[in-house]
């Protein structure tokens, strides 16, 4: 079991270094490959773990718990379908002209390395390395959204870089005072979570203080929380469209996730109302403000962007809450948050190389035009909408409850309202592109339907998971005794 | 005070006095020979005093009192800082009765009457000159002032004596940020205060490049002379505070002779190594452009604020 | 060494590393700020070579010479390389002028100084006293990354930031685990040469490199 552990970050590294050939349809076969490898590791470690157990290598640098577990679900299955999609996406880049055969080859390592520093980050027990690893996403990323050699994308990733460094670099520092706290008043200084939990009742809350806020500041600016979410808009919106299917689907709640872990330990140390009331303040305004701008909207990646900094204030709200019913909608909610955004920006990728614009104004009738991709992305947006039987309607209810009974009320209403704003603002949007009359002959377009196997597929594990958790069931209850109060 | 003490104090401002134009003379010739000219002789700021000293008094009809009070006061007040430094010994004239703030505003009062008297004559050319150095007064004064804070802070008070037995007795505390820092904010403040580069040129012969000899255009003859005295001595002074500060080795502690001998001599020496720094510095830089002053004296008060802040911190 | 020369060799350094924070403020030549931005590394760096000695940690030492040739030759190399390539020698004003943001600096020092205090407190001592200047350096580089306007300098700015919280990892902890300093060096290398190649993009699309044109992305 620890060998899969350790495999399940070194796949996609080696499939990354294949990639670096010059041989292309290699490369993608591998790289699809190894996706569906890290999914069937993390199924294997899931039910290892699902019982409580923990899976441990080299003194707690690789260390696999339920919660850990639930994370390689998430980012096997959304790099399952962005990686099936992106086969297709960049053949079609290159036909049109769009990127070069050096662009695809960079692409191609580049979401593979993206993939595995993301596994890294969940799967180790020692801060530093986690933050190490969170720092090295942002590296990865950084030619991804500047994948198009456009002003607008140079742009994106120049603050994209920089915004998320200077971030980072404040989690950096709360790092090393965690370190610096350990070292006085406990007989060993550790950055590892583990023994971080058991000792927190006695490190110094002063420090402590600083620490976890210094770190709730970096990784907020990761997880594109209000008001450090200047980057987000720009950078997911000029990527290529799996890559930010990669990067709204499964980047966030990675740094959701190393959010989740400082939690546990703050809530020891310094009670839970410290990051209670800074996780809600960041979440409400993450919701208030997406709603806002989301009504204005003339860009429909940019809508996707801003829908993603919802669904994030939504986790922000539900971890604040910290029972046990908030933090299983909260890993629900990452699960399908992942899938349908993987699956609503792949579509709007098909979109982009079909119309060659972002603007929602020049895209209309798709449903007429093009039903699949219409029809798809429809159905994506009603799922991020949160409606039956996707799974989010199941995890924002459960968050909603949680909320209510934790006499959040007030903060619960506040969201609703901001959910409303943002029901409304989508729903205009999606009609706007997805209805009406098609202005002229309707073609059949070029591309073949196969591109939409995977998204198609999600959208149908999305439905199914808002049915029926199935084997997920004992997973998600161990990760939620992890991580909640 | 004992009659030791008085006849050290006196000793202090007669040496000042004949030795400020000789300090003058010799920074100027250092700065013709390395420029490649022969140079006048050191000693050609006393011959230049003498001549003025003589000459008749020309007063314009459009000036008042100021203007002819001004040289007067202006070096009346650098006396009396004269007569406060501790230069050969740490005991002075006025040591007990003045401290470094004391000092700091005697300077500024020469500053400010000499600005009236630019503005007095009615001139553009004074008037520039008179907003030129009050603008660089107002901004060197901050700094100044924190620098002196620092320094105190070190030695527990602001007395010139208190503070160079101070470092004459812990050397090694010299090495510390603040006092590198003050020191720097020092060096700054004397550049700029004196009229030396790169902030004004005391060379120049154009007059809208001018600050200090701009607001002294309009005099002439035994006022011009006190006037240049003035400046000379001024310069020498605020040389001579940073040996007090940070360099006061040699300094008499007793009454006897050979201590005073060995202080003047060990004065002279540090005065003219300095005054050849300040003149080699000369040749080197060139004028900073005048709105680009106030940002060298904000980075001088900065390093003085530094000074203060590092002082706290690392206690 | 005694521990009383080696506790005024850390001051010195400490401080040094704050003064090269207001040069950097100060001056507006790109040359100049990245040189700065070198001596300030190597200051860094023989924080982290004292702190080693008075310790007697190995891990120090070997994170001691690895930040200085990282931080004070390889990465200014590579900025000074960038500066040569996009051609712009000198700043453009700032968004606000060079006396104010000095004044910010100290202003902001005296911040850092009320903030790090609790920090001191938990283990007072004359090497942790010294964790305010990090804190200042921090936000001198903050400072340089909001309100200039040359993408170099931001990048300036950024590293600057990195060494403020180097200064206060060494000052607290006398250095973290030493495969987290090499990942953490690892990290600041490969962001700067992103940069580098974006600061590259940015003078192929924009044909400069001020910050002021990235604006058109916004709703």
């Amino acid at each position: 079991m620890e060998t899969v552990a350790l495999l399940v970050p070194a796949v996609p590294a080696m499939a990354g270094v294949i990639a670096l050939t010059q041989w292309r349809r290699l490369a993608t076969w591998v790289g699809i490959a190894a996706t569906a490898l890290v999914l069937a590791g993390g199924a294997t470690l899931g039910v290892a773990t699902a019982g409580g157990d923990v899976v441990e290598r080299f003194d707690g640098m690789v260390r696999v718990d339920a919660l850990s577990a639930w994370m390689i679900v998430l980012i096997g299955v959304v790099a399952l379908i962005a990686t099936i999609y992106g086969a297709g996406y960049v053949s079609a880049e290159l036909a049109q002209g769009h990127t070069t055969a050096s662009g695809a080859r960079t692409y191609g390592v580049l979401v593979q390395w993206f993939v595995a520093a993301m596994l890294v980050a969940v799967s180790t027990d020692n801060l530093g390395v986690m933050w190490v690893a969170v720092e090295a996403t942002t590296i990865v990323t950084a030619f991804l959204v500047g994948h198009r050699h456009t002003r607008a994308s140079v742009e994106a990733s120049w603050k994209y870089v920089v915004i998320a460094s200077v971030g980072v670099t404040m989690a950096f520092l709360g790092t090393v005072l965690v370190y610096f706290a350990t070292r006085h008043g406990v007989p060993d200084a550790t950055l590892r979570w583990s023994e971080l939990v058991s000792i927190a009742g006695q490190l110094d809350p002063a420090v402590m203080r600083t620490a976890v806020g210094l770190l709730l500041v970096g990784y907020a600016t990761k997880a594109g929380l209000a008001p450090l979410h200047t980057w987000l808009p720009d950078a997911h919106s000029q990527a290529p469209a799996p890559v930010s299917a990669l990067m709204s689907g499964v980047l966030l709640s990675v740094a959701a996730y190393t959010i989740l872990r400082v939690k546990v330990v703050a809530d020891i140390t310094l009670g839970p109302g410290y990051l209670r009331v800074l996780l809600l303040i960041a979440g409400v305004a993450s919701v208030l403000l997406a709603a806002g701008l989301l009504l204005a909207q003339a860009d429909y990646k940019r809508l996707l962007a801003y829908s993603s900094i919802e669904h994030m204030g939504l986790i922000a709200i539900g971890a604040a809450i910290g029972t046990p019913l908030a933090m299983a909608g909260v890993l629900l909610h990452m699960l399908g948050h992942g899938i349908a955004k993987a699956v609503a920006f792949c579509a709007s990728g098909e979109i982009l190389l079909e119309s060659g614009t972002t603007r929602i104004a020049d895209t209309s009738a798709l449903l007429a035009r093009r039903p699949l991709i219409g029809g798809t992305f429809g159905l994506a947006l009603l799922a991020l909408l949160g409606f039956p039987p996707f799974s989010m309607f199941a995890s924002e209810l459960a968050i909603f409850r949680a909320g209510f009974a934790a006499d959040l009320g007030w903060v619960m209403l506040l969201t609703t309202a901001g959910l409303l704003v943002v029901f409304a603002a989508v729903l205009v949007h999606g009609q706007r592109m997805l209805l009406g009359r098609p202005a002229a002959e309707a073609d059949t377009g070029s591309r073949s339907r196969a591109v939409m196997i995977p998204l198609v597929g999600g959208l149908v594990l999305a439905a199914g998971l808002g049915l029926w958790l199935g084997p997920l069931r004992p997973l998600i209850d161990s990760a939620v005794s992890v991580v909640s109060l | 005070m004992t009659p030791a003490a008085v006849a050290i104090g006196m000793l202090q401002v007669v040496v000042l006095v004949a030795v400020a134009p000789v300090l003058a003379g010799v920074m100027r010739t250092i700065r013709s020979r390395l420029e490649g000219r022969q140079g006048p002789s050191p000693l050609q700021p006393w011959r230049d005093l003498r001549k003025l000293l003589r000459k008749e008094r020309l007063i314009t009809q459009q000036a008042s009192w100021v203007f002819v009070l001004a040289p007067l006061v202006l070096v009346a007040s650098t006396l009396t800082v004269a007569a406060v430094i501790p230069t050969v010994a740490t005991t002075t004239l006025l040591g007990d009765a003045v401290d470094l703030i004391g000092v700091v505003y005697l300077l500024l009062t020469g500053t400010v009457v000499l600005a009236l008297a630019g503005l007095d004559t009615g001139t553009a050319f004074g008037g520039m000159g008179s907003s030129r150095a009050m603008t660089i007064a107002a901004l060197a004064e901050p700094a100044a002032l924190l620098a002196i804070f620092a320094v105190s802070l070190r030695a527990g008070s602001s007395s010139l004596a208190a503070i160079a037995e101070t470092t004459l007795s812990d050397p090694v505390g010299l090495a510390s940020p603040e006092t590198l820092l003050a020191f720097g904010a020092v060096a700054v403040v004397t550049l700029a205060e004196s009229g030396r580069l790169p902030i004004d040129n005391p060379s120049t012969h154009l007059e809208l490049t001018m600050i200090h000899e701009a607001m002294i255009l309009e005099y002439a003859g035994p006022d011009l002379g006190l006037v240049e005295f003035a400046a000379q001595l001024r310069l020498t002074l605020f040389l001579t505070l940073i040996c007090t500060l940070f360099i006061p080795w040699g300094m008499a502690t007793t009454a006897t002779a050979a201590a005073v001998g060995i202080g003047v001599a060990a004065w002279l020496v540090k005065v003219l190594l300095l005054g050849a720094a300040v003149a080699i510095l000369e040749v080197g830089l060139a004028k900073v452009r005048l709105f680009r002053v106030p940002e060298l004296l904000a980075a001088a008060f900065i390093l003085s604020f530094l000074a203060v802040v590092v002082s706290f911190f690392l206690q | 060494m005694s521990d009383g020369t080696l506790f005024r060799l850390l001051e010195l350094a400490v401080g040094l590393s704050l003064v090269c924070g207001f040069v950097a403020l100060w001056r507006r030549g790109l040359v100049s700020i990245i040189r700065a931005l070198a001596v300030q590394g190597a200051a860094v760096a023989s924080v982290a070579l004292l702190l080693g000695i008075h310790e007697g940690q190995v891990q120090a030492l070997v994170a001691a010479v690895l930040l200085l040739v990282l931080k004070a030759i390889v990465i200014p190399r590579v900025l000074i390389g960038v500066v040569g390539r996009t051609v712009e020698y000198r700043e453009i004003e700032p968004l606000i002028n060079i006396p104010t943001l000095l004044l910010a600096g100290a202003v902001t020092t005296a911040i850092a100084y009320l903030a790090g205090r609790h920090l001191t407190a938990l283990a007072p001592g004359p090497v942790t006293q010294a964790v305010p200047i990090g804190m200042a350096v921090m936000l001198l580089g903050f400072l340089l990354l909001v309100f200039r306007r040359k993408a170099v300098t931001q990048v300036v700015g950024f590293l600057m930031l990195e060494n403020g919280v180097a200064l206060v990892a060494f000052l607290t902890t006398a250095g973290l685990p030493l495969v987290i300093e090499l990942g953490a060096a690892l990290d600041l290398l490969l962001v700067v040469l992103v940069l580098q190649v974006l600061a590259g993009r940015m003078v192929r699309q924009f044909g400069a490199t001020d910050l002021n044109q990235l604006m058109e992305l916004r709703d």
